[in-house]
């Protein structure tokens, strides 16, 4: 029997039906993007900023000012005074502050005696996410206070001139965004595509496909068509927010990007078909979805966490993952404008991982219907 | 074509992995017959109809529905037949519309054809609800009527009903079933498993099937009489019976078969003159009544119990 375009739509168009009445879909669908995308591109700030520092100043010299002044304008330090040292280590006890800086009283007398002067500089350990860039900071504040009171450029034997290629005022946004598209597309495909598979296993729907002269190819592309459309519907929104609200440049190709992200929906509809097939149970097919789909999208594709400082076993692990991949592809096409032979790597992964998830799938979803 | 049965299954056979689900079986159904098939629970009913409604291939034997095998594929069978499942009729959150529009892009009717069909079988159920309403707010008589419908769109010459009657009040049911005898008088061949020994009385003929064998076939009627030659009586106990003397009866050799049956016990008896001396026995305790079986008898004896 050949397969038929007209049965394979009214499966689609049935699908349409189901997606456009039950609000959790529906909400998942058009919600899920507009909420990461507010959530990563506004509520949550990669760039530390705006960082409470207590100050202890037994010197009360120019000196000591001038070293307070230059965190205080540098825009990342909020400059909070305490009255002893004991009180900037209780500020950082608490959660307002994330730092403190202690000048002893002899900082001017030092200086002055051609000693260097000293101070102390607390930070809280207890929250890596802010230490490491104010540790960044830290450098160039010295070296601005440094120059500004001495009022002269100081001769430095070897100087590191640093240029940020790609991403030159190291916008976290622009880091983030591109990947942003990655997951989004991730939870949608194996999730909605795993719930409505097993949805008409659970409720007994398949048999009734199957009495009818109807392929399990037919079954397979009409299921999966109008998410495979919803995927692509929130890729084009993510990407027209990165361009618009977020003026996130994109200097690669569309077209190698748009591939790229064809094999990843691939890839994940196919994944989510087969946890439906092998589940055959909405509940468990949505926390099987969540497990293998939205967990390691989140955590494992270097979206937010780099690959690179994981340890061994998750670097091999995300290598199976196609959010891995198209994580890398989406940076490299924002950003470095990397053209297909330079990618053909993540594109070699991202095809095999694609081509062995849908032979899988489908394999399984077909000698499970035929008779 | 008329002289051809509907359905010929011989030596049937349905083996998962070590189960065997279906046991070599035959029997053939009549054109205009409502065939109706019995059995307790996982005794192989579902998975016989999912053979003729070619969902399932079979192990061994042969099967001709509508005078097609599976040699000609399965998709041939799937043309002849309708199917209503048990578990699933409609889908609740589309029209009555939307779900038989659906169904009919399946079978590929030409949207006339459909139409035509939609009507007559809207009629024939006496459809009388908006045909937007959706399938969730229908009450559940109306939803199987509706799904008997469905399974009927493109004109099938066999229609395959699993426990079309499940949980759905007695009015329904009996509305169903007049329209099941309607059918079978308009030529229809309907296939039909039911739990309900009513609906059972109400079938041509009927199979009995246990541990994937069929234990007995023929209409109701002749079953009854073949199972209990001898008479039956009802025993309906005057006062406390205690539990050895039921036991004894129970294993009385002459009684071949009793069964609680309510607070009453139904007894037959090898014959008449084995009927006429334990009676004498049996009326200090019992009020006895002649009764004639019904399908329960036959079910409880042949299905449930140890068998003759």
């Amino acid at each position: 029997m050949s397969f038929r375009w007209s049965r394979t739509a009214a499966i689609a168009r049935k699908e349409v039906f189901h997606v456009l009445r039950d609000p959790f879909t529906l909400g998942l669908a058009l919600g899920l993007p507009v909420f990461m995308v507010l959530l990563f591109g506004f509520a949550i700030e990669f760039n530390v900023k705006n960082v409470h520092l207590a100050v202890f100043d037994a010197d009360h010299t120019r000196t000591s000012r001038q070293v307070i002044d230059t965190f205080g304008s540098s825009g990342y330090f909020i400059i909070d005074r305490v009255p002893s040292p004991e009180g900037a280590f209780h500020a950082l006890s608490g959660d307002h502050d994330r730092a403190a800086l202690i000048i002893p009283g002899d900082f001017q007398k030092n200086l002055y005696a051609g000693r260097t002067a000293q101070a102390q500089l607390l930070l809280d350990g207890s929250d890596n996410s802010t230490v490491g860039p104010i540790i960044s900071y830290i450098g160039s504040i010295q070296t601005l206070a440094g120059r500004r009171i001495a009022g002269f450029d100081p001769p430095e034997p070897v100087h590191f001139k640093s240029r940020f290629l790609f991403n030159s005022e190291l916008n976290s946004r622009w880091f983030v965004i591109p990947g942003l598209a990655v997951v989004v597309m991730a939870i949608l495909a194996v999730l909605l595509t795993a719930l409505a598979v097993a949805r008409e296993w659970e409720n007994g729907s398949m048999e009734l496909l199957l009495s009818t002269p109807v392929q399990p190819l037919e079954i397979i592309v009409g299921k999966l068509a109008p998410y495979a459309a919803l995927g692509i519907a929130a890729l084009a929104f993510v990407y027209l927010m990165s361009r618009t609200v977020f003026a996130v440049p994109f200097r690669g190709s569309l077209l190698v990007y748009g591939v790229g992200c064809l094999l990843f929906l691939g890839a994940y509809l196919a994944q989510g078909l087969l946890i439906s097939v092998l589940t055959r149970n909405q509940l468990v097919a949505m926390q099987v979805a969540i497990m293998t789909g939205l967990i390691p999208a989140n955590l494992l594709s270097g979206f937010v966490f780099p690959i690179e400082s994981m340890p061994a076993f998750f670097q091999y692990l995300t290598m199976i993952m196609p959010v891995r991949w198209l994580t890398v592809i989406a940076r490299e096409s924002y950003l470095k404008g990397a053209t297909f032979t330079e990618m053909w790597e993540p594109f070699a992964a991202l095809t095999i991982l694609c081509v062995v998830m849908v032979l899988l799938a489908t394999r399984k979803f077909k000698t499970d219907l035929e008779p | 074509m008329n002289e051809a049965p509907a359905v010929a299954v011989a030596n049937l056979t349905v083996k998962f992995g070590d189960f065997t689900a279906v046991d070599d079986i035959s029997f053939t159904v009549r054109r205009g017959e409502v065939f109706g098939f019995l059995g307790a629970n996982g005794a192989g009913k579902t998975t016989t109809i999912r053979v003729l409604c070619g969902l399932l291939v079979p192990t061994a034997g042969r099967v001709t529905v509508g005078g097609v095998g599976f040699d000609t594929g399965e998709m041939a069978i799937k043309r002849k037949v309708g199917y209503m499942s048990q578990r699933f009729t409609l889908y609740n959150d589309m029209t009555v519309a939307e779900n038989l529009a659906f169904i009919a892009s399946l079978r590929k009717l030409p949207r006339e054809t459909f139409l035509k069909r939609r009507d007559y079988l809207l009629g024939f159920i006496s459809f009388n609800r908006p045909l937007d309403s959706y399938v969730r707010d229908l009450p559940g008589g109306i939803k199987q009527q509706v799904s008997l419908a469905a399974s009927m769109l493109h004109d099938p010459e066999i229609v395959f009903l699993d426990e079309p009657t499940a949980g759905v009040t007695p009015a329904a049911r009996a509305r169903f079933w007049a329209l099941i005898r309607e059918l079978a008088g308009q030529g229809k061949t309907i296939f039909v498993t039911t739990h309900y020994m009513d609906e059972a009385e109400q079938c041509d003929r009927i199979a009995l099937m246990r541990t994937g064998r069929i234990v007995a076939l023929d209409t109701p009627v002749q079953l009854k009489r073949q199972v209990f030659p001898g008479p039956l009586y009802a025993l309906d106990p005057r006062g406390k019976i205690d539990f050895a003397r039921l036991q004894q009866l129970g294993h009385d050799p002459e009684i071949e078969y009793f069964e609680p049956y309510g607070l009453r016990f139904h007894a037959a008896f090898r014959d008449s003159p084995a009927a006429e001396r334990l009676r004498a026995g049996l009326e200090g305790e019992f009020h006895v009544q002649p009764i004639a079986p019904t399908l329960e008898d036959v079910f409880i004896r042949l299905v449930e119990g140890n068998g003759p």
